[in-house]
């Protein structure tokens, strides 16, 4: 199969993003300049820890920041020929839940407690599509039975505490798919769910995404749910890009440092081991990032060209690029030495 | 969180029985022209029945004007609720609207309208409203129940304010904003709709204490004005001879007793059953 991507649009097309949220006299530059696409019908996976600002990212792309945060001029969001940065008040809400919209981490507070799960996903249909109250019910039922919850028609007069925690992701994600958008957003789907329930729900994603061929945006710290549900992979740090492959060339030659401690921390079963691997020290402040590499401190293969240079996205390979300059020189990896702040810690 | 009607088949037996009591002293107040045994403004005999004390004739004795007590503590119970729950009304309706607006808004707008509050606060209610019903010679009930409404919605608003803060945040209304949902559908639909389990309780609260107010103006002499009776004016007519006419401050003073016993037990146990979700 030759690649589409190239010749066609991208559905969302991110150039720049900048988020910041000015605090007084600090700013916190939680999204840092970040660029990437994402074709239609394709799974993009977003991955990195807490405060990498991949949350901030998808909020971003609905415009859901609240003050003190921001998206900064010169960001761009195109989606659908439109902007999504500069677009009117009433334009962006019927892009929200309509085109775009979002899958939530806690299917618990996602839902309105005080109303029923059948309204609430009425409520959308009421909103977009502008039906009657009763066509909108049925809508709902219908929409809840495309994910899979058994009666539905009974379900649906339920409220949000009646039902277990899959059942209310289900009914988030009839939600999101009321209108079958163009885009889904998944910020954690499945975080907040058992193990078993996981999966459930994974298939059910990617199922329904097959039969609507509609795009995800999955933003996740799970590996695991990288590899089982997208085809291409981007990796966060500190507000930015640090790596972006096809999900296969990921998981057999992460290039980033970052990437391969993200790799080398996953429990591996056969693997015989005590304790699962860390990477040491912890992500820096979104107020004041270093100068050069954000991730050095934590780096086993940094050098004085890591403090002075912050560098740039280099191409490692076909759709491969790595925020790395172990791109030019790639030797060091050889030549690993604890990270600065294991360094440090010892030396205090 | 609960709906204020699965809260009431969530509260507790004592407020079961509480609510009993309530309903059976309000449906007493509504029929009070069936039920008294005498017109309570009535002074058959100013000289010879005046000042007796409780007997079958009159259960509850009578007045210095040979007015019957028990009359006039039936028909003060008409008065004295209707006024603790139109005040809360309009205590209510302000304080909802003006702690919504200011936590919704937020900013500048919050702040200002906070420090307004603030200020409202540190007024003593009792000491503001004696300085305003006392300019006044004779008060219709209706300028009482406004005045008493209007001193009342300062701390209500303020949890009002706490709660649409708290739920602002709440992920489902970011949810729902991801949805497309208007400002004005967020707070006429999200918002507004999981206010109620605290509104109701703070409603219960304040009709309580807005009686205990009322019956401590009409007390004073400057809240119910005669020959309308309420338990406050009641009390009011026997004060100066506390001791020897005991029954004019024991009843009304017990009914009122009883009644903002009865609505703190059922207000604790809707706020026991909402914060038990």
């Amino acid at each position: 199969m030759t690649d589409v991507k190239t010749t066609t649009e991208p559905l969302l097309s991110i150039r720049d993003l900048r988020t910041y949220f000015h605090m007084g006299s600090v700013t916190a530059r939680s999204v840092d300049g970040v660029s990437f696409d994402v074709g239609a019908g394709e799974t993009v996976g977003i991955v990195g820890e807490s405060g990498c600002g991949k949350s901030v990212t998808a909020l971003s792309i609905l415009r859901l920041i609240q003050p003190p945060g921001r998206i900064e001029p010169g960001s761009v969001i195109a989606f659908e020929g439109k902007d999504l940065v500069t677009l009117g008040d009433e334009e962006i809400r019927n892009v929200r839940g309509n085109r775009i919209s979002m899958i939530f981490q806690e299917p618990m507070s996602a839902l309105n407690p005080v109303f029923t799960v059948g309204d609430q996903v009425a409520e959308v249909a009421r909103i977009h599509a502008g039906v009657s109250r009763k066509e909108a019910w049925n809508r709902a039922v219908e929409a809840l039975s495309l994910t899979g919850i058994p009666a539905p028609g009974d379900r649906a007069k339920q409220y949000p505490h009646q039902l277990s925690g899959g059942m209310r992701q289900r009914v988030l994600i009839a939600m999101a798919l009321m209108m079958k958008p163009a885009l889904v957003i998944a910020d954690e789907p499945t975080t907040a769910l058992d193990v078993t329930i996981q999966a459930q729900i994974l298939d059910l994603l990617v199922g329904l995404q097959k039969q609507f061929g509609t795009s995800i945006l999955m933003i996740t710290h799970d590996l695991g749910v990288i590899a089982e549900t997208t085809s291409r992979v981007i990796v966060m740090y500190a507000g930015e890009i640090v790596e972006q492959a096809a999900v296969d060339e990921l998981f057999a030659k992460p290039h980033h440092p970052y990437t391969e401690g993200l790799m080398f921390a996953m429990p591996h079963i056969g693997r015989d081991q005590e304790r699962l691997n860390v990477i040491p020290g912890t992500v820096p402040a979104p107020t004041a990032w270093p100068v050069g590499c954000r991730f050095r401190e934590r780096c086993p293969y940094s050098w004085d060209l890591c403090e002075r240079e912050h560098p740039p996205l280099y191409q490692i390979g076909a759709g491969h690029i790595s925020r790395c300059h172990l791109a030019i020189e790639p030797e060091r990896r050889n030549h690993p030495h604890p990270p600065l702040v294991v360094q440090e810690g010892a030396a205090a | 969180m609960l709906t204020p009607i699965r809260g009431f088949a969530a509260l507790s037996g004592a407020a079961r029985v509480a609510l009993a009591v309530l309903a059976a002293i309000a449906i007493v107040a509504a029929f009070a022209p069936l039920v008294a045994p005498y017109d309570p403004a009535a002074q058959p005999d100013i000289v010879g029945a005046k000042n007796l004390p409780p007997s079958a004739q009159h259960p509850f004795g009578t007045d210095p004007y040979s007015r019957d007590v028990l009359s006039r503590v039936i028909y003060g119970a008409r008065l004295s609720l209707a006024i603790g729950f139109l005040a809360t009304m309009v205590s209510l309706t302000l304080g909802v609207a003006y702690g919504a607006v200011a936590g919704y808004a937020g900013g500048f707008v919050d702040a200002l309208m906070m420090r307004i509050l603030d200020a409202l606060l540190a007024i003593p209610r009792l000491l503001l409203l004696i300085a305003i019903l006392a300019a006044w010679t004779r008060l219709s009930v209706g300028a009482l129940v406004l005045f008493l409404g209007l001193t009342g919605w300062f701390g209500l608003s303020r949890i009002v304010r706490g709660q649409v803060l708290a739920l602002t945040e709440a992920e489902f209304i970011t949810s729902a904003r991801a949805l497309g949902a208007s400002r004005r559908r967020i707070l006429a639909r999200h918002l507004l709709p999981n206010l109620i389990s605290p509104i109701a309780v703070a409603a219960t609260l304040g009709v309580a204490h807005v009686i205990v107010l009322e019956v401590g103006l009409s007390y004073l002499g400057i809240g119910v004005a005669q020959p309308e009776a309420s338990w406050g004016n009641i009390i009011h007519d026997g004060s100066d001879q506390v001791a020897t006419l005991w029954w004019m401050s024991l009843f009304p003073g017990l009914l009122m007793v009883l009644t903002v016993m009865m609505l703190n037990i059922v207000g604790e146990s809707l706020r026991d059953a909402y914060d038990r979700r």
